[in-house]
Formats: C-alpha cells, structure tokens, sequence
C-alpha cells in the first residue's frame, strides 16, 4: 500500500501544493497558477484539490499533510521583535497582530476546516529545514553542504546544514537570525530602486548590468560580512524589522541618494536615447546602486560558502531560499566558489517549501531512504486534446490540428524562423517560477529588434531587463562559456553564462548588456518536444537556441490553461499560439 | 433606476469624489473589481457546457482585461499614490486579482445564479458611471474613459438578462426571480459585511495599539533585537515524532 503525503506552504508568499507518493513526485504547483492572483499567499485550496485529482486520491487517503514551518515559532519572534524594537515598532504590531490572531495563528485549524484532513495527520516542519530538505533530498547526491538564504522564517533568514546519505539526512550547522538577512537587504534595495519588495528583486539584479558598483563601500556598510562567513546588517539604515511598509530609513537616502520613483523611465548612459543629461546621471546612480548591492550579495554568498567548505569540506552544496534565485549570484558562486557541484531547486522560493516539507515527512520523520531526484518539471496540470478542442470551436477560433505536439514542432520552427513571436503551450505547466518549454513565448534571438518587440508588443514589461535563451544541451558548449558547477543550475535558468567571444553579437535579443545570459540547457529526457523544436529552428538558423520567456503578460502569473493562452494571445500581439498541438494564429 | 438608491448614489458619490486622494482609491478599486471580473469571466468561459455561453464570457473577460488597463491608466495618470502601491502597479500589481476563496464565482453559484449576478453587478455598475459622468465628479478625462466603457457595460447587461428571459420563456420564472433576488439580498449583505469588517479592523488596530502602548513598555526593557553572526540552531529536545506535530 502506497504512502501518500501532500505538503503545503502558505500564507506569506506564493502557496504551493506538492503530492508524494512513496517519496516520488506525483504533482506539484503554486496556487498563483489557478487561483491567477501572482504570489497567492492563500491556503492552495485548488492547487490542493488538483494535486488530489492528478494522484487519483481523496483527502482521507493522505497518510500526512505537511505544512512548511511552524507559525507558533513564527508569531513568538514577530512578538519578541515588535517588544525589541517599542516605540518604533507601533505601526507594524497592530497590522501584524490583526493578521496573526485574525488568521495566521490557527494554521492546524484552518486546515482541518479548509482541507478536511484528520488532526492527528497534521505535521509542521519549520521554514529553513523545509528549504534545506526540498534543496538536497531531491539532488541526485548522497551528501551536500546545504545554504538555505531567504527574507526569514521562523528566526532564522540563512542556514547551514550538512545533507547525507543516511538518516537523520539534514543536520542544522548554524543559523543567522532575523533582523540580519542577505534576503532583507537585497529586498531593501530593491524598495529604494522603486520596485515591489517580494517581487522586482529580478528586476534589480537586471538593472546591475547597466552600472557599475561604485556604491559599494557604502553596501559595505550596510553589510558587514565577518570573519568565519558571519555578516551583519547595520539596522541604523533599515527599518523593515519595524514598520509595515517602508524597508529603509532616511539615513539610506542620505549614503545612497534619493530613491527612484516607481514607473519612472530608465535611461541609464547605456540607453540614454533622448533623455537629458540630468535624467541619465540619476538613473545611472541608480544602476550603480544595483550593481553595489548585486556585487555585495554576490559576495556575501561567496564569503559564506568559502567559511562553510573551509570548516566542513565537500564537494557538493545544495541551494534553496529566495535569494537562491539570484541567477547572477548563482553563477558567480559557480565560478569562483569552492565547490565542484552545484544544485539549486528550481522552486528555490517559499513554494519550494510545500516540496522539501513532503520530502522531509517522508525521509526525516518516517526514515525511508532516499527516492527520486528532480529532474523534470513538468509536474503541473495538462488538459486533454479533446478538452482543449471543444473549447477552440466553442470559441469559434480558426485553428489548425496539427496532431499531437511532436508534429507542431516542424510548424513552429517554420514561423520562428520568419521572424514570428509564438506562444508554446505543451502538456503539464512548470514547478517553480521559470518558464522551461511548457508555457513559453518564443523568438528568434538573432533579430537585433526582437527584443523590443517582445517587450512593446507583448510582454509589456521594462526595456532594460533582459529576455534568456534555451539552448539544446548538445549545443551549449560551442555557444556559452559554462562553468562546470553551473551545468546543473543551468536545466533550471539559474545561472548566467557569458556567450563566447567568437559568438558575439549572434545572439542580441538574449545577451545582456554585460554579456551574460540567463540560459536554459535543455535536455531531450527532460523536455522532449522542446528540444526537438530548437533543433528544427536550427536547422533553418544554424542557431540551436530560441529565445525563451514565461507566457504571460504584465501582471499576470504564468498561463496554465488552454483558456488563459488564448485569452493572453487576444490581449497581445502573440503571433501564434501553439496549445498542445492545435495551431492557432491571432485573429488580427 | 429606483429613486431612492439613485439619490444614495448621488449624495455619497459628491462626497466620495471630492475627498482628497479617494479619486484615485476608487479607480483604483474599479479596476481591482475588473480585474477580477476578468478571471471570473474566464473562470466561466472554461467551466460552462453551453458553447454560446462560453464565447459571451469570454468576450466579456477581454472587455474587462481592457476596463481594468483604463482604470489603471486613470490612476496612474492622477497620480497621488504612495510609493508602495506605485511599486506594486509597476510590478502590474495594483489591478491584480484573480480567484479568491478556492472556487471561482460560476462553480459557487452555478449556472443561472452566475448569470443573475453578472446582470445585476453590471447594472450597478452603469448607475454608478451614469451618476458620476451626469454631476460631472471626476475628472474629464475620467469621464471620457467611463463614457468609453459604457456601452461595454451595456452588453455585459444585456446578454445576462436576455439569457434569464429565455429561461423564463422555458418555465423557469420562478427559478429566475429567487436567483435574482438571492443575488441581490447576498450583494447587500456583502456589503454589510465588508463594511463590519472595515469597522472591526479598525476597532481591533485601536484596542492592539493601546496594548501595545500599555503593555509592551516593560517588557521593552527587557527585549533585544537578535545579534548578526551565525549562532547555534536552536536544539528542539522533543522527540521528532512530537515536535514534528507541534506548531511551535
């Protein structure tokens, strides 16, 4: 008889719902996807239901739901901080307190009425040990040194764990607590460069390629890093540790200048165009201020790693937490970090928790050995053909039936190649905030106007920030310059690989400013219609790489039905839509 | 249009429209609502069987995609808001929501219930546009947008009601006026019940600041924000099976 488990995280940030089944993953997917409210915080009621539905189970056949930390340990810290931190903390402890005995405070409760699961199946597993179980118990190695960098959790913003082969698994090594958080001080910066805390850190991370970090003594002082790997944040210049809404005090705005108002264009000296002088030397402070924090963060990373393979040796670190999506970071840790391997799960933000608190019900409280690794993520929903037709001639849409996926592929190269934009809908949505080649919008990444295309016409997004491209894994090797630890990370675009030289310029569309990009290697195991469908782009191109971003527009979370892309290709400018192997163009 | 609520409507709009920064608190709480009527449309369009039905919901969600970017534009456009909530619009936040509760509207009424709704909250919502474009409250601009979206409005009135008649016509009169009547007896408690809300929250911020300002003091003294550097983790001595259970 199979063990079933369903872990799930909720109530902060980008709620997630992921089903085991005798350690394996059935299902898995963020409440954002049906819901359609980006980073849903709340309980994953349909995530939930689905994953049910996808392991042909009820509630009553869980053995264990599984909720990512504990909120009682949460609650004391948040009340230990706003005692810490009185009178400043008068605005914060009201609006916390509403919400934690309003809701937050009853999460046992608020299960068994939401989900109908018995209480005694309930387990709470604490945030840092969530993160630091979905980072190793599904890597493909038997031991691994284990960061874990976020916001917060309970107490703990980074953890240093020692992974192994046999039981208890996970062992705790230290922990850096809250208010002194990597996670905090990124998202800091990213209030005061004008972008949504939670949200625009990637944004931050795209704007550092267009500066240069001469801001950085001043993030020197604001982050500390001390001796053994340790840091510190100077908290005379933050103050989300005390006030609801705003992450800094004027003391940041004295050392770094005035913040950028959100919306306000950005025309760094790199992309000027008729701005005025004035205008380009402010927003170039603000691409310097991103360049200081990004190289500060990549360092403090570095600077922790360094310390953890000094004193705890090995080959082999594991990732998770927010900040483990700082694809830049990731590279860099690739590059000139002590380690030989480097995995990252691809969910690596509080979602992941839903699946590291699963994996660690079934390996750390019911001792079984280690199971399956993580190598594809398609784990989400799929509609069937016939679902999706109904819905084609429902809507009176022309459309063309090309057979199943496989047979499109042939089809779509043949646009791409002439220059159109599509979008790519195949099978079972993506785990984790990446778009991989499921719910895609691709391109030809040789056009130098391609990505304002994308941007303008589709996506709606900031110029600035740089699209990535998916290479075919045979390929990678002649078209970036990969470094061996980011081979991994790169099946998941976390790591940002430079083009090589003799490449230059072949690839505009998806090459930052500074050379890198944030690539995806796409395996034939993994992603088996994808790469066939880069391979037929190359051969019209001789170019086995397509560029690749989440099909979606401005505000919206990822599409996950067949109903959403095509209400996304009639609010865009999409040129065609593939859906699992139904041809549909835009009807303008 | 009755009497009485156009005359409501009236007063509480020439108020609403001329306090300072709530101009754009309710454009930016229309296009919240369009937004959301989006999804719910969608929602719709994907779970009904009847095909006619499932391109009129569609059509509609895109005529509310569209709505809630007119909206935003208005209220990007009058600006006065904080830097956060600028944030959040540039990260296309502000108009963003989708389904709440684990149900979409159409699985929570069903089918007739749903078109009962849709009707009515759409008729609402033209008195309301017609009231303000008529004393003039917003701004011209704003005016010409709602003028825009009127006749939109108008369908989205239309079909709905066209749909109840022909479920009349087929012997279920009765069946129509208890969902129109539920709808509009659960829209009237919503709002109630919105408005409890609000009057609580900001009753309980008051009674937990004065807690906060009596009983927090001495302990105050004793607190301290925690130190950097990496510290121990903190050893649970329970057995894994029991700290595995507990939430704290």
């Amino acid at each position: 008889m199979s063990t079933w488990i369903l872990g799930i995280s909720a109530l902060y940030h980008d709620a997630a719902a992921v089903l085991l089944r005798d350690g394996v993953i059935v299902a898995a997917a963020q409440e954002e996807r049906f819901s359609r409210v980006k980073h849903d915080a709340s309980l994953p009621v349909r995530a939930t239901k689905w994953c049910l539905e996808q392991g042909g189970i009820s509630i009553g056949d869980l053995d264990h739901l599984v909720f990512y930390e504990k909120p009682l340990r949460k609650f004391e810290r948040i009340l230990a901080n706003s005692v810490a931190t009185f009178p400043r903390s008068w605005r914060a402890f009201p609006r916390q307190m509403v919400t934690w005995l309003g809701s937050k405070l009853w999460v046992r409760n608020q299960l068994v009425a939401t989900f109908g699961i018995q209480p005694h199946k309930l387990l709470f597993s604490e945030h840092h040990l969530s993160h630091a179980a979905s980072a190793f118990l599904c890597s493909p190695y038997d031991e691994a040194t284990i960061l874990t960098v976020d916001g917060v959790g309970e107490e703990a913003t980074t953890g240093l764990w020692r992974g192994t082969a046999e039981a208890p698994f996970i062992e705790p090594l230290a922990e850096v607590r809250f208010p002194h958080s990597l996670g905090m001080f990124y998202s800091t910066i990213t209030a005061l460069l004008g972008f949504a805390v939670n949200s625009g850190e990637y944004k931050v991370m795209g704007m550092a390629a267009y500066g240069e970090p001469r801001f950085r003594a001043e993030m020197d002082k604001l982050l500390r890093l001390e001796d053994g790997g340790a840091f510190s944040l100077d908290l005379d210049y933050f103050s989300f540790h005390y006030h609801p809404t705003q992450s800094y005090r004027p003391r940041l705005v004295d050392l770094l200048g005035e913040p950028r108002m959100p919306g306000e264009p950005f025309r760094p000296t790199a992309i000027a165009g008729d701005a005025s002088a004035e205008a380009v030397a402010r927003n170039q402070r603000f691409a310097d201020i991103a360049a200081s924090a990004q190289s500060a963060i990549e360092d403090a990373l570095l600077h922790v790693v360094r310390a953890a393979h000094a004193e705890h040796g090995g080959d082999t670190l594991c990732m998770a937490g927010g900040v483990a999506l700082n694809s830049v970071a990731n590279h860099r840790l690739a590059k000139d970090g002590p380690y030989d391997k480097l995995w990252i799960q691809p969910a690596a933000g509080d979602a992941g928790g839903a699946l590291g608190a699963a994996l660690w019900a079934w390996h750390c409280v019911l001792g079984k050995p280690r199971a399956a690794t993580l190598d594809r993520i398609d784990l989400g929903r799929s509609w069937a053909r016939d679902q999706t037709r109904q819905i084609l001639d429902d809507l009176g849409t022309t459309y063309e039936d090309l057979g199943d996926t496989s047979t499109s592929t042939t089809r779509a190269a043949e646009d791409l190649a002439r220059g159109d934009i599509i979008g790519w809908f195949d099978g079972r949505f993506e785990w984790g905030p990446r778009a991989l080649g499921h719910r895609s919008i691709l391109a030809d990444p040789r056009g130098a106007d391609t990505k304002d295309k994308v941007n303008a016409r589709i996506k709606f997004r900031e110029s600035f920030r740089p699209f990535a491209p998916a290479i075919t894994e045979e390929a990678a090797d002649d078209w970036y310059d990969i470094a061996p630890a980011a081979r991994v990370p790169l099946r998941f675009m976390l790591a940002t690989p430079t083009l090589k030289p003799e490449r230059e310029g072949s690839l505009p569309a998806t090459t930052h400013l500074d050379g890198t990009s944030r690539v995806q290697i796409v395996r034939r195991s993994d992603h088996p219609h994808f790469h066939e469908l880069i391979t037929a782009f190359s051969g019209h191109s001789d170019t086995p790489v397509l560029l690749n971003t989440s099909f979606n527009l401005k505000g919206d979370p990822i599409v996950a039905s067949p109903i959403d892309a095509l209400a996304t290709l009639r609010r865009s400018e999409l040129d065609t839509l593939y859906l699992d192997g139904f041809r549909v163009p835009s009807p303008d | 249009m009755g009497r009485f609520r156009q005359t409501w409507i009236g007063l509480v709009s020439e108020v609403s429209w001329r306090l300072p920064g709530w101009p754009v608190k309710l454009l930016t709480a229309f296009g919240q609502a369009e937004r959301g009527s989006f999804y719910d449309m969608l929602a719709a369009a994907e779970a009904t069987d009847r095909p006619d039905l499932r391109r009129k919901y569609f059509e509609h969600a895109l005529d509310e995609s569209q709505h809630a970017i007119y909206f935003r534009d208005r209220v990007m456009a009058l600006g006065g808001i904080d830097r956060a909530r600028a944030a959040m619009e540039e990260a296309g936040a502000l108009t963003s929501r989708g389904i709440v509760g684990g149900e979409s509207l159409y699985e929570r009424l069903g089918e007739i219930d749903f078109l009962a709704f849709v009707h009515v909250a759409e008729a609402e919502a033209i008195e309301q546009f017609s009231v303000y474009c008529d004393r003039e409250l917003p701004d011209p601009e704003t005016i010409a947008m709602l003028q825009k979206i009127m006749p939109d409005e108008k369908f989205h009135t239309a079909y709905p009601l066209h749909e109840l008649e022909q479920r009349r016509k087929q012997g279920k009169g009765k069946q129509v006026d208890t969902a129109l009547r539920r709808v509009k007896w659960n829209r009237l408690k919503e709002g109630w019940l919105r408005f409890s809300r609000d009057v609580g929250h900001v009753m309980s911020s008051v009674w937990l600041f004065l807690l906060y300002a009596i009983l927090i003091p001495p302990f105050s003294l004793l607190g301290k924000v925690e130190r950097g550097g990496w510290q121990a983790p903190r050893r649970d001595r329970r057995p894994l099976a029991v700290a595995a259970r507990s939430q704290g």
